[in-house]
């Protein structure tokens, strides 16, 4: 080879590595944004985030995410826990010596999904205790206030100390995360520290939907359309009276109560699973100690994707959740005398069960279409994360198909929108698309957000 | 009209009265003295039992802000703080609030003088 030839091949191999260098650096900084400004209340809530999910606070090894999952709407059912490892710190009661008694019930815990709770104090483990559902934390900014204060979990006083949301991992730590069921801090699990207490309340209060709906919607379907409107009749329905626009909320006279407390008879309802097992299942009293036996009104825009129903995990479906307010055990309450006082004829509620499928199918449109909004979040944060946030944009693209797989489930499950579903199928493949790639998200992210706003559209009118 | 009126005002009341807001006390018997989250230093007080009365049902307790009285009914509810023995915190009477023991006493209302709530005392000794 001469030395003419040489340079040649030289200055062409290094032209090649130039260009090549020169499209890896485009490739790479078109996939690179810089990263967001620091946010003194971003940065908290991703504190609390990481906290949440991954300390255990010296405990048995339970997180706050144990029980409140991300990716199952920050709550956990039967059929997730069914998918969990023997290992899985849930099932501590299974491999704990230490905790193999009066900790949890675990038959109850598979079947059921219920938890105990020592609401009534920690002196009679093995007879005094509750078996309560997992509430899932989102829209708490919406659903816990009420002009008596904070009001958290089932029955509305599961803080200790001030009772408030910032308080409640104190009592879940003592509860939950003991190693043993002496419970002495510092040795068996320890408490939370004021800055973490501030960081987990921030990063729960961001969960989910900030602000609440405002009924009644543009809906295009003719049943969930007419379920909204026995929701809304305050002499049919009812429903709007304790959980004004499908909230957490009442209003009476409209007067805005804010979250309430009501006795509505779940406890009465004859044949409940977790009785029918022979388990000891004590009768939960709810609020206080001794209890009053009301329970706490959760939120209804996210109940269809977050069953089984009520604070015992009692009823599996969400038909079967409206049915209660027609039969004798709510009738029969505290709560169905209330509401028969105020009626001329009487009458607590009764619908037929045409309208009991007609609310729930305007229950499981609403639920779809915050998992459509709540989709639509997750891919355009997603998206604007280039190379260098990968992790966290792969984290929210899987929070985004979780929503979407829930928008079709709560649709699919009443024959719901079937032309809305062809989109939220669509969306939910170019999602997975997007998730696959390394670099180039932005396309098939951008591309699944048409497809979730066009299911929207066949869902509710869109201005 | 009027009695519809008469039914919502009624409705209003009961729901209001009947819901006031009670904090979980379960697990506050394991939560040591001074860590009470949102309670211990702003709405409770810390201090030294100083006086009991002959009843024993009126006790003053001396804190850094002044003494303060504090009534024993018989809603209140005493648990003894051994977690600095690392042992498991129990229930207590009366007779454990001793002279010279430090106690933390939250009251029923928030003014630092009237009946306790709850009064966690401090065990120092096995």
């Amino acid at each position: 080879m001469d030395r003419a030839s040489c340079y040649d091949n030289v200055s062409s191999f290094a032209f090649v590595l130039l260009t090549l260098a020169a499209v890896v650096s485009t490739v790479f900084l078109a996939s690179c944004h810089p990263p967001p400004k620091p946010d003194p209340e971003s940065e908290l809530i991703t504190t609390g985030r990481d906290i949440f999910f991954n300390e255990t606070f010296n405990g048995n090894g339970r997180t706050c995410g144990t029980c409140h999952r991300e990716e199952n709407n920050v709550t956990i059912d039967p059929p997730f826990i069914a998918t969990l490892p023997d290992d899985d710190p849930l099932f501590v009661a299974e491999f704990q010596p230490a905790l193999k008694e009066n900790f949890e019930n675990p038959r109850l815990m598979r079947e059921f999904g219920l938890i105990i709770e020592n609401l009534d104090g920690f002196d009679d483990l093995a007879n005094k205790f509750t078996l309560r559902g997992v509430p899932h934390t989102l829209a708490l900014p919406t659903s816990i206030d009420s002009p008596q204060g904070p009001r958290t979990g089932w029955s509305g006083d599961g803080a200790p100390g001030d009772g408030s949301l910032r308080s409640f991992a104190t009592g879940a730590v003592i509860q939950h995360f003991t190693k043993t069921l002496d419970r002495v801090p510092g040795e068996d699990f320890r408490l939370p520290t004021d800055e973490e207490l501030d960081a987990l309340e921030a990063f729960q209060l961001s969960l989910g939907r900030q602000t609440e709906l405002a009924l009644p919607l543009p809906l295009k379907g003719t049943v969930a359309k007419r379920g909204q409107e026995i929701f809304r009749d305050n002499t049919l329905g009812k429903c709007n009276i304790c959980h004004f626009n499908a909230g957490a909320n009442a209003n009476v006279g409209g007067q805005d109560l804010g979250n309430a407390n009501f006795n509505t008879g779940v406890e009465d309802l004859p044949d409940q699973p977790q009785d029918l097992t022979g388990e000891l299942v004590p009768p939960d009293d709810g609020f206080g100690t001794p209890g009053d036996g009301t329970f706490n009104t959760p939120p209804l825009v996210e109940s269809a994707d977050t069953g089984p129903f009520f604070h015992n995990n009692a009823i599996e479906t969400i038909e079967g959740a409206v049915a209660f307010y027609i039969g004798d055990a709510f009738n029969n309450s505290p709560s169905g005398q209330f509401l028969a006082s105020l009626d001329p004829n009487g009458i607590g509620i009764r619908l037929d069960a045409t309208q009991v499928v007609e609310v729930a199918a305007f229950l499981r449109v609403i639920n779809a279409l915050e998992n459509i909004r709540q989709s639509l979040e997750f891919l355009e944060e997603g998206a604007h994360n280039g190379f260098s946030r990968r992790n966290e944009a792969e984290r929210l693209f899987n929070l985004a198909i979780n929503e979407t797989d829930d928008s079709l489930m709560v649709l699919e499950g009443a024959g719901l929108h079937p032309e809305a579903l062809a989109h939220l199928k669509e969306a939910k493949r170019l999602t997975e698309k997007a998730l696959r790639r390394v670099f180039f998200r932005k396309q098939p992210a951008e591309a699944a957000i048409r497809e979730l706003e066009k299911a929207r559209a066949q869902i509710i009118e869109v201005s | 009209m009027q009695s519809s009126i008469f039914r919502v005002s009624l409705a209003i009341a009961l729901i209001s009265a009947a819901t006031v807001v009670y904090a979980e006390q379960a697990t506050e018997i394991f939560i040591p003295i001074g860590q009470s989250p949102g309670l211990s230093h702003k709405y409770t007080v810390i201090g030294e039992v100083e006086a009991i009365d002959p009843g024993g049902q009126t006790i003053t307790v001396s804190a850094p802000s002044g003494s303060h009285n504090v009534t024993l009914t018989a809603r209140t509810q005493i648990w003894l703080d051994r977690s600095s023995l690392k042992l498991t915190n129990l229930n207590g009477t009366p007779a454990d609030i001793q002279i010279g023991r430090t106690v933390e006493i939250n009251y029923e209302e928030d003014a630092p003088n009237g009946d306790a709530k709850w009064v966690k005392v401090q065990i120092t000794e096995p």
